[in-house]
């Protein structure tokens, strides 16, 4: 059990990595808040939910933590995107759709 | 010519700093109250968090100066932003996406499980009724960003708050009916590091996390209506 939660908080941690690498290698806010957002939703999930597997004792509270982070995470950086959106930061120049266009409100 | 200077400046402040604590010998207690309170707080108050042994228990009387001063500073606040209301400029405010909508929604139970959490176990984890408090402010603070339409109902709030503050002050003067000082334990002390322990404590944190929470939730209201 000990063995198992250990794997799952590594694999979580690789993902926060390349979470972080994303951060840091994308070259626009889009692409930084995607990164961000995917990589360390799952890779926090995958890291608490482990420690509550090698602590069995603590596996409840870990999973109102991660009950959190799935919920807060996506959404606040959907209002991050949709803001820097709306104040007119502009797409990166290899972009090739931008759905935004057809909806009202959207600067451009 | 500027910079050198501003160097200089910031060279004679760290040289300043470093003669006047060099004499000071570092970890090394300088009073004995504080081995008094790491060695016999636990079998004192019967609480395990020696911080809330400390807030609660020796100094409970200036904890209830410092939340009459959180109370006066919210008094203050809405008396000072009351004197605008007349010439406020009504900003147009977009209101948040559905996403946001319902994800704070979602997050607000979840954010107020946590601040009670934390000033229930204040007496075992670190943590107490301000920590708390502030949490649950921060969870109403969510809401008015997130749902623009909802308010706090502001007799409820105000009744929290009264029924916070009267408790700490009634667990007081029970203690001073009793015979014993103001604030005295007059409950069983218990077990060590189990929730029903450490007597009045955690009534008393239960209290100020409540009035704490109301208070700074009301100034979130007053700032975000009034401005």
């Amino acid at each position: 059990m000990h063995i198992f939660g250990v794997i799952i908080t590594g694999i979580g941690a690789l993902f926060l990595f390349i979470g972080s690498l994303g951060v840091f290698r994308m070259p626009d806010v889009y692409n930084r808040v995607q990164a961000g957002t995917k990589c360390t939703t799952l890779g926090s999930f995958l890291t608490i939910i482990g420690v509550g597997i090698m602590q069995p004792e603590w596996f409840w509270k870990t999973l109102i933590i991660v009950v959190f982070v799935l919920i807060s995470n996506p959404v606040s950086s959907h209002a991050l995107g949709r803001a820097s959106r709306k104040s007119g930061i502009s797409l990166c120049d290899k972009s090739i759709v931008d759905k935004t266009k057809e909806f009202k409100g959207y600067q451009e | 010519m500027r910079k050198l200077f501003v160097i200089l400046l910031l060279l004679i402040i760290a040289g300043g700093i470093t003669l006047s604590l060099k004499e000071i010998p570092f970890g090394i207690p300088k009073t004995k109250i504080g081995d008094h309170f790491i060695n016999k707080g636990v079998e004192e108050t019967g609480s395990v968090n020696i911080v809330t042994s400390v807030v609660v228990g020796y100094r409970g009387f200036d904890t209830l100066g410092e939340i009459t001063v959180l109370f006066a500073a919210t008094i203050g606040l809405g008396a000072v932003i009351g004197t605008f209301r007349k010439n406020s400029v009504n900003r147009e405010v977009e209101a948040a996406s559905l996403i946001v909508y319902t994800g704070c929604r979602f997050l607000f139970p979840v954010i107020l499980l946590v601040g009670t959490y934390i000033f229930i176990h204040g007496h075992l984890t670190p943590g107490g009724g301000f920590q708390g408090g502030a949490i649950i402010a921060s969870a109403f603070l969510l809401m008015y960003l997130g749902c623009s339409n909802k308010r706090i109902k502001e007799n409820l709030s105000k009744t929290v708050e009264m029924i916070g503050g009267l408790t700490f002050i009634a667990v007081g003067i029970i203690g001073l009916a009793i015979g014993q000082d103001f604030l005295f334990n007059f409950l069983p002390k218990g077990e060590p590091a189990e929730l029903l322990s450490a007597g009045i404590i955690p009534i008393v944190y239960i209290a100020i996390g409540l009035k704490v929470g109301s208070e700074l939730a009301g100034i979130i209201d007053n700032l975000i209506q009034k401005s």
